[in-house]
């Protein structure tokens, strides 16, 4: 009877262990494709400000302004 | 007991049987699963010897996915740090053609995405020749990329835009790239490989909906790197001053309806380059276009037009005059009274009118051709060759632009009886304008050799700087400092501030300008042509303490209009203003004021006094 049930707890925990190593992989995965969004939203706003910063170096250097000023 | 025995037998009999049939439909089982078993080893040995690298192949494409990274182009700035070139990620929304089952379907879908008519945007997706591509919106939004991104068959690229903020401004500098982001002029083409980067490939683990579950390391991991994007690059030039210099030369340009003009201002005792102007320009965002219907409009005339100087030459060869001590600064020279003539030499006149005993200031300051040709004929050709020679005539003064020529210093071995009286007023020699500055940058700086230089540094995308200036540290004199000091000071202040100076359209209220004027007749196959002239002027200001010198030069200015064509009247006024507004933006005091003499006394304590006590 004994031996019959620490057999059934191998057996629960061996399971167990499996289903907890597959959950972790998979969180894994979901975490690594989580950062990746994130990196390229990132990637995406630092572009953004990267380009808002263009437009007003194109609107402050001194060629624009003599220009709007002759005009 | 009889019958009871024959049951048993018979029973045993049939038991016996059973068990041969189950033997033998073990046996055919076994057979069977061992010819099965060997038919799959067979087959998996078949598998891989013969078609390993078909399915690994298959199954790499199956669970990898490559994402290639462009690096972003570095950024080109000036001297304060303002964006003269940077690079930004556009989105294009692209589609795949030959696995769009129903184009109409998509485009219709796409349609008010786009903001395009679902019938254009069918017939791109139908009409296209590349069945793997086709690009539907350039420069999308990110909310238009992430609509597009849901529809079947359609996907996002990302690319570099390159922009230029100052549009014209500084385009010759800068340059401009190919639509595939390579250099192809100017700052972008001499130093391409250092803005562009390099780029890197990810691989990723993917699921069946192609989302990327890890990176792929191992044998891959160098592909994985990040990018290294492109280095910036900090220019010696100022946009202010490149502001005034190209407002000032344009309105001269268009006032004189001139073929073509150029200005350049640099620091004499650094070199750095502050602004460098050629007219006609282009703008670099339109540079596609403009390389089909006018390439000449590339030209930075600075680097690549070889012209006679005509006077502006003049300082150079009374310094190495004076320094050779052919000739000392008080002695006159009999200027003929305008009629110069000789055997071997042909005949020499003056452009306004004959002079007659005239001291090497007066020469100057009047603009005298046969005072310079009997300078000439003192010196002898070896002297004067080599003087030119120390000054940079003849060879390339290795600024970090492309296409910069040499100009033409033809040795002694191969000049006529003419050379030698007509080279000291500009004619039978070729410089470009930089070689020109660079020998005014040496006068006024009192006679130090110097490197003129347009790239203080490069910055790289991990923050290291490079400083690309030239050293400055000083192994002697081209001419020695009292001759220099004594043409800046004395002979070329003449030319501006005296009454009968032919450059005094320079004049400044607060600073004394120095400078020579020139007026150069262009040759074309070996002949002068008729009224067609380069007007120069090249000054430079505060005389005591020069911060900067230009350089003015003005091709073929229309004499039809009679306004004038010489250098005292075409470029001087140019000189004048660019000199007045980068001399009060650099905060120059006033001459005269306490505030100069001990901006004198600290530049002259400065700079160079550390270097010179190491020699």
């Amino acid at each position: 009877m004994g031996s019959r049930l620490s057999l059934i707890l191998v057996i629960f925990f061996f399971a167990a262990t499996l289903i907890v190593a597959v959950y972790l992989r998979g969180a894994n995965h979901r975490a690594f494709y989580t950062l990746r969004t994130y990196k390229i939203e990132q990637g995406r706003l630092q572009q953004d400000l990267w380009q808002k910063q263009l437009r007003v170096e194109s609107l402050i250097n001194p060629a624009s302004i003599w220009r709007r000023l002759e005009e | 007991m009889q019958s009871a025995d024959a049951g048993k037998e018979v029973r045993g009999r049939a038991v016996s049987t059973r068990n041969d049939r189950q033997l033998k439909t073990i046996v055919v089982v076994m057979s069977l699963v061992i010819v099965a078993f060997f038919a799959l080893a067979g087959r998996c040995v078949y598998l891989q010897r013969n078609l390993a690298d078909y399915y690994a192949e298959k199954c790499m494409i199956q669970q990898r996915a490559y994402l290639p990274l462009e690096p972003q182009r570095g950024a080109i700035l000036d001297t304060r740090g303002r964006l003269l070139a940077a690079s930004h990620q556009i989105r294009t929304i692209f589609a795949e053609p030959r696995i769009i089952q129903d184009p109409k379907e998509t485009a219709t879908r796409l349609a008010p995405v786009l903001d395009m008519g679902a019938h254009e945007i069918c017939k791109l997706i139908v009409d296209s020749s590349n069945p793997g591509y086709v690009s539907l919106k350039k420069d999308a939004t990110v909310a238009q990329s992430e609509a597009a991104r849901q529809v079947y068959g359609v996907g996002i690229e990302y690319d570099w835009r390159r922009q230029y903020p100052m549009g014209r401004l500084a385009a010759h500098i800068v340059g401009f790239t190919s639509r595939d982001n390579y250099g192809l002029a100017g700052i972008e083409y001499t130093f391409d490989r250092d803005l562009r980067g390099r780029g890197a490939k990810h691989t990723f683990l993917v699921d069946v909906k192609r989302r990327p579950l890890a990176l792929c390391l191992g044998e891959e991991q160098d592909d994985n790197d990040m990018p290294i994007h492109g280095a910036g690059i900090i220019l010696t030039l100022d946009a202010t001053i490149q502001q005034f210099t190209r407002e000032a030369l344009y309105a001269q340009y268009k006032e004189f309806e001139a073929e073509s003009a150029v200005a350049m201002v640099a620091d004499p005792y650094t070199g750095e380059i502050l602004a460098m102007v050629t007219l006609p320009d282009f703008d670099p965002a339109e540079s596609a276009q403009i390389a089909q219907k006018q390439p000449e409009l590339f030209t930075n005339r600075l680097l690549t037009d070889q012209y006679e100087p005509g006077s502006i030459i003049k300082p150079v060869v009374a310094a190495i005059a004076l320094d050779t001590k052919v000739m000392n600064r008080y002695e006159t020279i009999f200027c003929e009274n305008g009629n110069y003539h000789g055997k071997g030499f042909g005949r020499i006149g003056e452009y306004r009118r004959g002079f007659g005993d005239l001291t090497l200031r007066e020469i100057l300051m009047n603009s005298s051709n046969i005072g310079m040709a009997k300078i000439g004929q003192r010196l002898g050709a070896t002297r004067l060759y080599e003087g030119l020679t120390l000054f940079g005539f003849g060879r390339k003064v290795g600024v970090e632009l492309p296409g910069e020529a040499e100009g033409l210093l033809r040795p002694p071995g191969q000049w006529t009886g003419y050379s030698v009286t007509r080279i000291p007023f500009g004619q039978e020699i070729s410089v470009t304008g930089l070689q020109m500055l660079r020998a005014f940058c040496m006068l006024a700086n009192g006679g130090h050799l110097v490197h003129p230089y347009i790239v203080k540094s490069l910055v790289r995308s991990d923050g290291m700087v490079v400083d690309m200036r030239p050293s400055t540290l000083r192994v002697g004199y081209v001419i020695k400092p009292d001759v220099a000091k004594w043409v800046v000071q004395d002979a070329m202040t003449a030319v501006v501030n005296e009454r009968n100076g032919t450059g005094s359209r320079a004049k400044l209220a607060k600073w004394t300008v120095f400078g020579k004027t020139g007026t150069a007749q262009i040759a074309k196959d070996g002949v002068y042509l008729d009224k067609a002239y380069v007007a120069s002027f090249i000054a430079g200001a505060p005389a005591s303490n020069p911060r900067v010198v230009v350089l003015i030069s003005i091709r073929r200015p229309n004499v039809a209009l009679k306004k004038g064509y010489t250098g005292g009247t075409v470029a001087a006024p140019v000189a004048a203003t660019i000199l007045e507004k980068t001399l009060t933006y650099l905060g120059v005091p006033s001459e005269g004021t306490p505030e100069a003499a001990a901006a004198i006394a600290a530049r002259r304590a400065q700079p160079y006094s550390e270097d010179e006590n190491s020699w």
